[in-house]
């Protein structure tokens, strides 16, 4: 896994952008650390000469700020779940895990389906096509024969329910 | 957590935008991002939401396709099936850390654990002490007052109170490790054990060797005997905060520990069998994609049916 001098003459050259992008995007103080982490990430990557590229460097460098934010999430989740684990505080004990937690993932996979749903079939098939699997926007408008301003509005309005769901979520 | 509706809106707009693989006006987004700092959150709370939903969608078992035209056009990805219907339930567990309170069944009486590939378990003992069980693996405690439980199968990370009178005893296979004043994590594996403990100490088979391993120490059960390594303290147990640290490990041992902790089924291929890969993974982010992997590993990762096959080429 040792880097290539290519990509290292590229991230050094990119590296500027990069540090002022990691900072932008919420690293703040941390960015040269964040930065080093990236370095990391792209010297492991398994095409170096695509990992060379700059859109491929900032995009890992927006994965890692999302995988950051994430991480943050669950840790705070994990606390909560922690400290509600605390023997005295439930004595009288849960009601079979088990069912509770796949209730639970099932309702969230309904309201997310439903909420796609609500946009009616296009918006939610356009949803799964570039989120799930991975297709260009350009791909999909090609795909269902539409241009792509109306793929791009059809994902906002995805994009705008499953955020409105989390948000609906957060706040209970 | 709630941004001006502006900002949020702009912020949709360019999820929608960089979420392209064809996007390339990182210079804009950057000049957006500087313009105040809560646009970076609102921006990451929006990704956060896609990505949870996606993963999701992408793994719920069997709910038909509301998104989808009739099967003859463009059928999904071969997820639906019986063997991706346990996964849903494997990605909520990640989601929200499921906490399993103890009941003793009775004074003599031992109580059974067991979870399944992607499950995480948190189980708290009436003494105050902890033990997380990690995916696909299983536990026996003995009833309370006992301080005892017996490892059968996988992995657990144990935080246990310290009481010199009464020391709490593990047993794994024929070995016995007994605490002293500990977190520790044990993982059982087709050679032998890794014992690996961040806090306290823990004497191996104290009626035998009686191998005292301290924090910041890792001891590798393999052919019969114990060598003892230094392991990063940080990293004991943090497949029990959505991490896994690899070090010289070959693909098959990464396969196997990705498969218990994510529920995703993992196999090395024939290609890169003696590679030795080193990297540190979020699980959550493999979970969400398995070819994330990829550039961690520098290997690569596709699919195969049900299996998603790491391998060199």
């Amino acid at each position: 896994m040792a880097s290539n001098p290519k990509l290292e003459q590229a991230y050094l050259a990119h590296r500027p952008r990069l540090l002022r992008f990691l900072a932008a995007r919420g690293a703040g103080d941390a960015a040269e650390d964040l930065l080093q982490e990236l370095w990391l990430r792209l010297a492991r990557a398994a095409d170096s000469e695509a990992a060379a590229n700059l859109a491929y460097m900032m995009r890992a460098a927006d994965r890692l700020m999302i995988d950051r934010y994430r991480a943050r999430r669950q840790e705070a989740l994990r606390e909560q779940a922690w400290s509600e684990a605390q023997p005295g505080l439930a004595e009288d004990i849960a009601p079979s895990p088990d069912a509770e937690r796949s209730i639970a993932a099932r309702q969230h996979v309904t309201r997310v389906e439903q909420a796609l749903a609500a946009l009616g079939e296009r918006p939610a098939r356009i949803f799964r096509r570039h989120r799930i699997d991975g297709l260009a926007q350009r791909d999909i408008a090609a795909e269902l024969g539409i241009s792509i301003s109306t793929v791009e509005s059809d994902l906002r309005r995805a994009y705008r329910a499953v955020a409105d769901l989390r948000r609906t979520l957060d706040e209970v | 957590m709630n941004p001006d509706p502006s900002i949020r809106e702009e912020a949709i707009r360019w999820a929608a935008r960089v979420s392209d693989p064809e996007f390339g006006d990182w210079d804009d987004f950057t000049a957006w991002l500087e313009g105040d700092p809560a646009h970076a959150e609102a921006y990451d709370t929006v990704q956060f939401a896609l990505d949870e939903a996606a993963s999701l969608l992408e793994a719920a078992p069997g709910v038909p396709d509301v998104a989808s035209a009739p099967a003859n056009d463009n059928p999904p990805p071969p997820l639906a099936g019986r063997r991706w219907a346990w996964i849903g339930t494997a990605i909520a567990a990640s989601l929200v850390l499921v906490a399993t309170f103890l009941l003793w069944p009775g004074a003599r009486g031992e109580a059974d654990y067991a979870t399944a590939p992607g499950e995480t378990r948190l189980i708290a003992l009436s003494d105050g002490s902890t033990i997380t069980l990690g995916g696909g693996s299983r536990i026996a405690i003995a009833g309370e007052g006992k301080r005892k439980a017996r490892l059968e199968a996988g992995q657990a990370l144990f935080t246990i109170r310290h009481d010199a009178r009464d020391p709490f005893v593990l047993a794994v296979g024929s070995e016995t490790l007994v605490d002293a004043g500990t977190v520790f994590d044990v993982r059982m594996n087709a050679d032998g054990l890794d014992l690996a403990v961040s806090e306290g100490a823990v004497v191996v088979n104290p009626a035998a060797q009686a191998l005292r391993v301290d924090a910041g120490r890792k001891a590798v059960l393999a052919a019969g005997s114990y060598t003892v390594m230094p392991v990063d303290p940080d990293e004991v147990g943090e497949w029990s905060r959505g991490r896994i640290t690899f070090r010289d490990a070959g693909p098959a041992e990464v396969a196997a520990e990705l498969s218990r902790a994510t529920g995703i089924a993992f196999e090395a291929g024939s290609a890169g069998s003696a590679v030795r890969l080193s990297g540190s993974i979020a699980l959550d982010q493999v979970r969400a994609d398995p070819r994330s992997l990829e550039p961690i590993l520098g290997m690569k990762v596709r699919r195969d049916g049900g299996v998603w096959v790491i391998s060199a080429q």
